[in-house]
């Protein structure tokens, strides 16, 4: 077993136990967490796999600041939705929003 | 001998910082209480910025520190703050059977995937990874990675501009 194998096995466990806090958690904000688990579970990995091997390490710092600025993008979207969301239901529980209608 | 208590000392870091990512990730998804959550989540970025710190990337870990740490997690803190997602009660009562059957299903099913995958395949990999200049990396980003960078920058400005977008027009309506 390699250093990047140990490496790569901590991003899978990041990217699942993400996948299962999306499933789990009954909040939206809940399954915000989830998701951030997840993006940095990817950073994680892109960053591992061109430090540790003869990658030009440039590609893999730049591809973790790029999934850096993805995952704040993500986070300011997400807060205008949580809010628009949370006035027009009253609640962020994710089992109650069954209407899309606007 | 120096060099054999550095490569221990690199160990023990290693499996420090695993171990806190592995607890923070265990304290988000499960904690009742979402600010506790919250705290999770912060203490596995700052595990992951400590890996970055080991694979010889300072830059990258404080951006994580900077922009995941700073930004983020305060985003997600306000979004708690400004719903009725409201820390006391909000996840409790939340221990249903299938629930979880579903959620260890969803975790397991890549785990097992990619965990084979990611043992079978080993590639060769350095022990110790060199360290990148600043400088190399903004002229990597500037010169064959431009067309990422300004779609990154159109991409956050979309985004804020959406965010400011769908709040303005709530308030209008109302």
């Amino acid at each position: 077993m390699s250093i990047l194998t140990i490496y790569h096995l901590v991003a899978i466990f990041l990217l699942c136990i993400g996948l299962f806090g999306i499933v789990y958690r009954r909040t939206l904000v809940g399954i915000v967490l989830g998701i951030e688990l997840m993006l940095n579970g990817a950073g994680l990995s892109i960053m591992a796999s061109a430090q540790l091997t003869p990658t030009p390490n440039e590609l893999g710092q730049v591809g973790a600041l790029l999934v850096m600025g993805i995952a704040a993008a993500e986070a300011t979207l997400l807060l205008a939705i949580l809010l628009v969301v949370s006035r027009r239901f009253k609640n962020v529980d994710a089992g109650k929003l069954i209407t899309m209608r606007g | 001998m120096d060099n054999l208590v550095n490569e221990n000392l690199a160990w023990v870091v290693l499996f420090g910082h695993i171990a806190i990512i592995v607890a923070g990730g265990f304290i988000t998804v499960l904690s009742e209480s979402l600010i506790r959550a919250l705290m999770g989540l912060i203490l596995t970025l700052f595990g992951v910025a400590g890996l970055f710190f080991l694979m010889a990337a300072p830059f990258i870990g404080l951006m994580q520190i900077l922009i995941y740490v700073g930004a983020v997690s305060v985003l997600i803190f306000f979004s708690i703050m400004l719903t009725n997602a409201w820390p006391g009660g909000d996840e409790r009562g939340n221990i249903k059977g299938k629930k979880v059957i579903f959620a260890a299903l969803a975790a397991l099913a890549p785990a097992a995937f990619l965990g084979s995958a990611a043992v079978r395949t080993v590639p060769p990999s350095i022990f110790v990874p060199e360290e990148t200049e600043v400088r190399e990396l903004g002229r990597f980003l500037l010169e064959p990675y431009i067309l990422p960078f300004e779609l990154i920058s159109l991409l956050l400005t979309v985004a804020m501009a959406g965010a400011v977008m769908l709040v303005f027009d709530r308030r209008k309506k109302k």
